[in-house]
């Protein structure tokens, strides 16, 4: 399963990306498993990341429309 | 004294003149008997406001009009002047008064008249005693009744105000609506607001204004004044008309302390003109301002909202960074203790103090009876090893 799968939301991959550094913490996971996990992990941090900064770039961009169609002379 | 005699007219024959077989008075004897069946009528209390009132010095008869307030009737009033003056009554147009009298006629006028032997001012305490009855009365109707109340609306299409013409009141009400909402419309029905015709113009006012479709409340206002004054707000007709009114009504009627009955059958009592006004209409500068910090709050969480977000996201990728070196790290502290113990398992330390291990072709030697003489063993020690051969064995 990729993490930028379009069915994952922001929410799904944080919980899951939790998840893998809490057992990645907890440190009983086989060496090898460990070290796919972290990758796995490391991809999920792209994928909320980006979710993260469209979502920061869209409301900056609303707030500018707003800004532009504030009514005057009230 | 017994009534009546004194001020009848004298008693005279009424004669008829025959014509034929036709009986027929002249106006005099026709006026002079009605006026003596008149006479005959009983002396009553007859109640109504005082108007037309007319005295003058030279004449023996103080004349004036009384009239039904809640009516258009009327009907002529005539009193001795001396007695008049001795009741010192210093009355006024409009007074509401008790009136002591009997009919009578105006003989060489043929017109009918009360013969008043008293009057009587009406009284603070009997207003007040109608007012009560009038009060129990609409409150058993269920006319006061708090369910009865409808909510005004938030942003009215048109507003109604009820006012005296030029009254401060009216001034108050359209001044504040104005100033608190540029933009509301407004429509002034003016009537009297004090005196006996005061009830039915202020009805009139308010059917005129519902007649309004666009109409959604109305203000009916007046300022203070005396509790005569505000008499036509307690009116019953002003009373029903308000309950009744198609649309909300707010009552600012005197001051805080008069309550006409208007303002309980009213769907919101104010205690002044201007804040009946403030009852009406939002304050525009201050909803726009809460719509703005609204939108400005929203915005603002939005973006908190984000940034912890992305904290929390960078502090799990803090921890995700870390966690390989960390497994790595505990692997290799785990292997520690087994090399500790290997080493402690290791048999050079007892070497060391000197003992050795012997061994043959076929293992470890632990008994005398594992060799016969002559046969070769292996001997280690602390520091290497010699080969050497059994010279004998002690069992």
């Amino acid at each position: 399963m990729s993490a930028s799968q379009p069915e994952q939301t922001f929410e799904q991959a944080q919980a899951e990306l939790e998840q893998i550094v809490e057992r990645l913490e907890r440190g009983q996971a086989p060496l090898d498993e460990a070290l796919a996990l972290w990758e796995r992990g490391e991809a999920l941090y792209a994928f909320c990341r980006r979710k993260l900064d469209a979502a920061e770039g869209r409301v900056e961009e609303l707030a500018r429309r707003v800004e532009q169609s504030r009514p005057s002379g009230i | 004294m017994p009534a009546g005699r004194e001020y009848a007219a004298p008693v005279a024959k009424v004669e008829a003149l025959p014509y034929d077989d036709r009986t027929v008075y002249s106006v005099a004897a026709f006026n002079r008997g009605v006026g003596q069946w008149l006479g005959r009528l009983p002396t009553v209390w007859v109640e109504g406001e005082v108007t037309e009132l007319r005295r003058h010095e030279r004449w023996a008869t103080v004349f004036f009009t009384l009239k039904d307030p809640g009516d258009a009737c009327s009907v002529g009033v005539t009193m001795p002047r001396s007695r008049f003056d001795a009741l010192r009554l210093d009355l006024e147009e409009g007074e509401r008064v008790h009136v002591f009298g009997r009919p009578e006629l105006y003989e060489q006028r043929g017109e009918f008249k009360l013969r008043a032997l008293s009057v009587e001012r009406f009284g603070l305490g009997r207003h007040l005693a109608a007012l009560e009855r009038l009060k129990a009365t609409l409150a058993a109707e269920g006319l006061f009744a708090t369910q009865r109340k409808r909510p005004l609306p938030l942003l009215p299409r048109r507003i109604g105000v009820v006012t005296g013409n030029a009254a401060a009141a009216k001034r108050d009400v359209v001044t504040t609506i104005r100033d608190r909402f540029p933009p509301a419309s407004l429509v002034v029905a003016e009537a009297l607001v004090q005196g006996s015709r005061a009830a039915g113009e202020i009805v009139a006012a308010i059917d005129r204004l519902c007649e309004q479709g666009d109409v959604d409340v109305i203000v009916l206002t007046r300022g203070g004044g005396s509790f005569e004054d505000l008499l036509p707000f307690s009116d019953e007709r002003v009373v029903r008309a308000v309950a009744g009114c198609r649309v909300p009504i707010v009552s600012a009627v005197g001051h805080e302390q008069d309550t006409p009955l208007c303002d309980l059958a009213a769907d919101a009592r104010a205690s002044t003109p201007t804040a009946a006004a403030k009852l009406v209409v939002p304050d525009l500068a201050e909803l726009c301002g809460k719509l703005d910090r609204a939108r400005e709050a929203s915005g603002r969480s939005v973006r908190i909202s984000l940034g912890q977000e992305s904290a929390r996201l960078e502090r799990t990728r803090e921890r995700l960074r870390l966690a390989p070196a960390l497994t790595v790290e505990r692997k290799r502290a785990a292997l520690e203790p087994l090399a500790a113990k290997l080493a402690s398992l290791s048999p050079s330390a007892t070497l060391r103090r000197g003992y050795a291990i012997v061994r043959t072709e076929s293992g470890l030697v632990f008994s005398c009876a594992d060799v016969e003489p002559g046969d070769r063993v292996e001997v280690a020690l602390a520091e290497g090893a010699f080969g050497a051969r059994v010279e004998d064995v002690a069992p």
